[in-house]
């Protein structure tokens, strides 16, 4: 297969080179800003327990917020080599791309190691002494699972499975840069199937552990889908508004078309309606079994100021995107996809925020300054990672065989 | 066959035309034509292909439907409908509690309302489908021409209708004409007859009444009278060759259907009428009693005025003290058995001890005085109606056989319900021996506590503690 095309047109722009430091420097004043702004609000006087807590409950949120593009990411290849898919060819690398930012976002979680094994139970309750833990459940159980050291052991466990997963598809796929061998198609395809299933399982355990575990008594077994349904939806958000920067920057234009961006705003629209479906079965079944070790959780985000937040995920996280992405008209408008995407991406960023600081304390405006600087940080510093991880990578798998498939299919007219 | 009707006729009377169809090899050339077609202005125009032409309807020019709008709108209707009607019922019209749930809408309508919102969506898209593209139409004035069957096989038909607004007979055939097609067919009203034939009338007509026959015999039988025996379909099965519970017989002699049960057999669980374990007294020595056998059967009911039975004197001479007489006469002397079944060990008092704090001490209070907290509570309500429950430290309590203690707890007494589904008969006998250690503890003497554990009484400056804590050092003597 020969094509001819302007290799300049798949690359990452120059311009967007030239200041990935500055990004990744504000980033980085952002992030530091945002968490003083957090910790000097929350401490009282000389007491910096409360202060720690929000500090650290901050920053996991900001983390898990970039990091579940990158699951989604890695989820969304796998997935298109198992449906043998030929829509997507032409934006696949892009998701390849950031799903190879997970070893850089990997080092972005060993703050939290090290204040476990500093002994710090600012942010996970059963790093603490037993003693201190006296109305916890778990405190009286052998908590051999939740140990800084199992803990670790499976964090480590996690990291390895979606980095060897990331880097092997991403190996074969610049291989098939060079050769257009149509052999590496069919060998990844092969293997997106068992893959598909260790990464269900590791990112279930992993929204358990990281996520879930910041409340340790509570447990909800839906909540890996969950989480997995809020990173799907963020990853297509974080697609859209990608692929429509880099053509407004002269890149892809023609590689991704107005199809693409139906494609993708129907996959955000899904996954709107996926994580509402989700959120929705583990808020009935908790509320009907109405079990005082289950509606705590609720509790706790119903109180504290945290009430109009928490009632407004709904609205903000699904009748909002809900409604505004229903119309195919605004699916198929790059620039109101976009806004729509713009919106889920805070959305997911809102979530996120219900999902954690509410076990923090109670909503206050400054801490909450903060920790919405500090998710700004953490999305620079994701763009300036995104960028360098990029240079000189094509932005298109031009020697995909389904490449063809791709540039020339469109949605029936409804 | 008539095909070659229509193209006679229209010399003769020109039958109705509805429009010129062109035919192509491929759909590469039925989209160019139609694209032709689109750009001349035509709109009224469609496309028959063997397969989904991906194109099609751009290069054919239509419009998206507005079916997705009405869907929305069934939508929005069937979400209203579904919280409307649960308001209604639930939260209006009969208010119910269910689950202690509260009234009107909660998070469990919700499913009702996604259900509902889905069925109006989904039947309105099928229907919505339906109406729009104006079916069921049993016929399309475009089969008249036989060469159209291949549309289905391997040939490809662009169609411009006559209704079109622009329509002009000669220059759509000149444009079609343009587009190199196959063939070029004016499409002519269907001139074969389209009234039913005449048998197929009369076979529909005959269905018809026949299918009016049942529905009159119902008619006749409800309005009707009869005095001949119902009917019965399946005689066999109205009439069964058995027979029935209290029902005769000729087959035995004594005439009973029910047949008694053979000298000697134990069925399952009518082991638990035969064994001392299960009933606290010894079945086999009731005949050794001096009372008449209906005075002893309605000894071993529950008794049902409530009021708790008098004293019971010890049967057997071996009980410590046995001289009391009896208050009354017609207290029966039962067979109690005097020696706990069970041994009396540390495990069998440790389980004795969490049912009695279980099940007994909420009455009888956990050292047994009958000041449990159902009593303190009761007590405080009612004023002094309430009936205490008994202590398990008066005299007609201590000194009852064990097997009495055993049947109270399997049978209940007065106010107190039966326990025995509560507990097996293994936990029910160890309680029995808890009581026994509580009635014991409370008359004990040095002597009873084990020399290496007297030191624990020296530490606890406290007196007797009612709470039967002390109780597992204490020798438990059932004799």
């Amino acid at each position: 297969m020969n094509l001819n095309y302007d290799k300049a047109s798949i690359e990452i722009p120059e311009s967007w080179r030239a200041k990935a430091p500055i990004i990744l420097s504000a980033g980085l004043i952002f992030l530091v800003v945002g968490m003083a702004c957090c910790f000097m609000a929350t401490s009282k006087g000389g007491d910096y327990t409360q202060a720690l807590k929000y500090l650290t409950h901050s920053y996991l949120a900001n983390f898990f917020y970039v990091f579940s593009f990158t699951l989604g990411a890695l989820f969304f290849i796998l997935v298109q080599f198992l449906t043998r898919a030929g829509w997507s060819s032409s934006i696949r690398r892009l998701a390849e791309i950031l799903m190879m930012t997970i070893p850089y976002l990997a080092l972005l979680f060993v703050p939290i190691l090290v204040m476990l094994f500093a002994g710090s139970s600012a942010l996970y309750g059963w790093n603490a002494d037993p003693k201190d833990m006296e109305n916890s459940v778990i405190a009286s159980k052998a908590t051999f699972f939740l140990s800084k050291e199992f803990f670790t052991i499976r964090t480590i466990a996690y990291f390895t499975i979606w980095i060897l997963t990331a880097s092997w598809f991403f190996r074969l796929s610049r291989q098939q840069d060079e050769s257009g061998d149509t052999e590496l198609s069919s060998l990844r395809q092969k293997w997106s199937g068992p893959l598909i299933m260790v990464f269900a399982l590791s990112v279930s355990f992993a929204a358990f552990d990281w996520l879930m575990s910041i409340d340790a008594d509570w447990y909800s077994t839906i909540f890996g889908v969950y989480v997995f349904s809020g990173s799907m939806m963020g990853f297509f958000a974080l697609m859209i508004i990608l692929c429509m920067l880099l053509q407004n920057a002269g890149k892809v234009q023609k590689l991704v078309t107005v199809e693409h961006f139906h494609d993708m705003g129907k996959f955000l629209f899904g996954f709107v309606m996926f994580w509402s479906y989700i959120a929705f079965s583990q808020l009935v079944l908790i509320w009907y079994a109405n079990i005082p070790e289950e509606t705590f959780w609720y509790q706790v985000r119903l109180e504290g100021g945290w009430k109009a937040f928490s009632y407004g995920i709904i609205l903000v996280h699904f009748i909002i995107p809900f409604l505004f992405l229903m119309s195919r008209h605004i699916r198929r408008s790059r620039t109101l996809l976009a806004t729509g995407a713009a919106w889920v991406l805070f959305a997911h960023w809102y979530d996120m925020t219900f999902l954690v600081m509410p076990n923090a304390g109670s909503a206050e405006f400054f801490p909450m300054v903060g920790h919405l600087l500090g998710g700004v940080g953490m999305l620079c510093i994701f763009s300036a990672i995104f960028i360098q991880r990029a240079t000189g990578v094509p932005l298109v798998a031009m020697r995909d065989p389904r490449l063809p498939e791709a540039l020339s299919y469109a949605n029936p007219i409804l | 066959m008539s095909e070659h009707k229509p193209r006679k006729s229209i010399e003769k009377k020109m039958p109705k035309a509805f429009g010129w169809m062109a035919e192509y090899q491929d759909e590469n050339n039925l989209l160019a034509a139609a694209r032709k077609v689109r750009d001349s202005g035509y709109t009224k125009t469609d496309a028959f292909t063997p397969f989904p032409v991906h194109g099609i309807d751009e290069a054919l020019g239509i419009k998206p439907t507005i079916l997705p709008f009405i869907v929305l709108c069934a939508g929005f209707t069937g979400l209203a409908t579904a919280l409307l009607m649960q308001w209604w019922t639930n939260g209006f019209d009969y208010k119910y509690i269910i689950s202690g749930k509260p009234f009107g809408i909660t998070p469990a309508s919700i499913p009702i309302a996604f259900e509902l919102t889905v069925l109006f969506s989904a039947f309105t898209a099928f229907l919505g489908m339906i109406a729009l593209n104006s079916l069921p139409k049993f016929s399309n004035p475009v089969f008249t021409n036989p060469r159209f069957d291949r549309a289905t096989n391997d040939r490809f038909f662009l169609f411009v209708e006559a209704t079109d607004k622009y329509y002009n007979r000669e220059s759509v055939k000149e444009l079609l004409g343009g587009t190199h097609p196959d063939s070029l067919d004016e499409v002519l009203e269907d001139t074969t007859p389209s009234t039913l034939p005449q048998p197929i009338i009369l076979a529909l007509l005959l269905l018809v009444v026949a299918g009016l026959i049942p529905g009159m015999i119902i008619l006749n039988m409800r309005a009707g009278f009869s005095t001949a025996p119902r009917f019965h379909v399946f005689f066999d099965m109205d009439f069964q060759p058995k027979k029935k519970a209290q029902q005769q017989t000729t087959i035995f002699v004594d005439g009973r259907t029910m047949r008694p049960q053979v000298a000697g057999t134990i069925a399952r669980g009518q082991l638990e009428e035969q064994d001392p374990f299960y009933l606290g007294y010894d079945p086999s020595k009731l005949t050794m009693s001096n009372d008449s056998p209906s005075v002893l059967f309605v000894s071993l009911q529950t008794p049902a005025d409530g009021k708790p039975p008098i004293a019971v004197p010890p049967a057997t001479k071996d009980e410590k003290t046995g001289g009391q007489p009896p208050a009354t006469p017609v207290v029966p002397v039962l067979p109690w058995i005097v020696k706990l079944p069970i041994e009396a060990n540390e495990d069998n008092m440790k389980v004795g001890k969490l049912k009695f704090e279980t099940y007994c001490s909420a009455c009888h209070g956990y050292g047994g005085y009958g000041d449990g907290l159902v009593h303190k509570r009761a007590d405080a309500l009612a004023q002094g109606y309430w009936l205490p429950p008994t202590s398990l430290h008066i005299d007609r309590v201590s000194k009852q056989p064990v097997g009495q203690i055993f049947n109270t707890i399997t049978k209940g007494q007065g106010k107190m319900a039966s326990y025995a589904s509560s507990l097996t008969p293994k936990e029910r006998w160890s309680i029995v021996l808890y009581v026994r250690a509580l009635q014991r503890s409370r008359n004990a003497n040095i002597d009873d506590v084990p020399v290496e554990s007297r030191f624990l009484l020296d530490e606890d400056p406290k007196p007797v503690d009612p709470k039967p804590e002390s109780t597992n050092s204490v020798e438990v003597t059932s004799k």
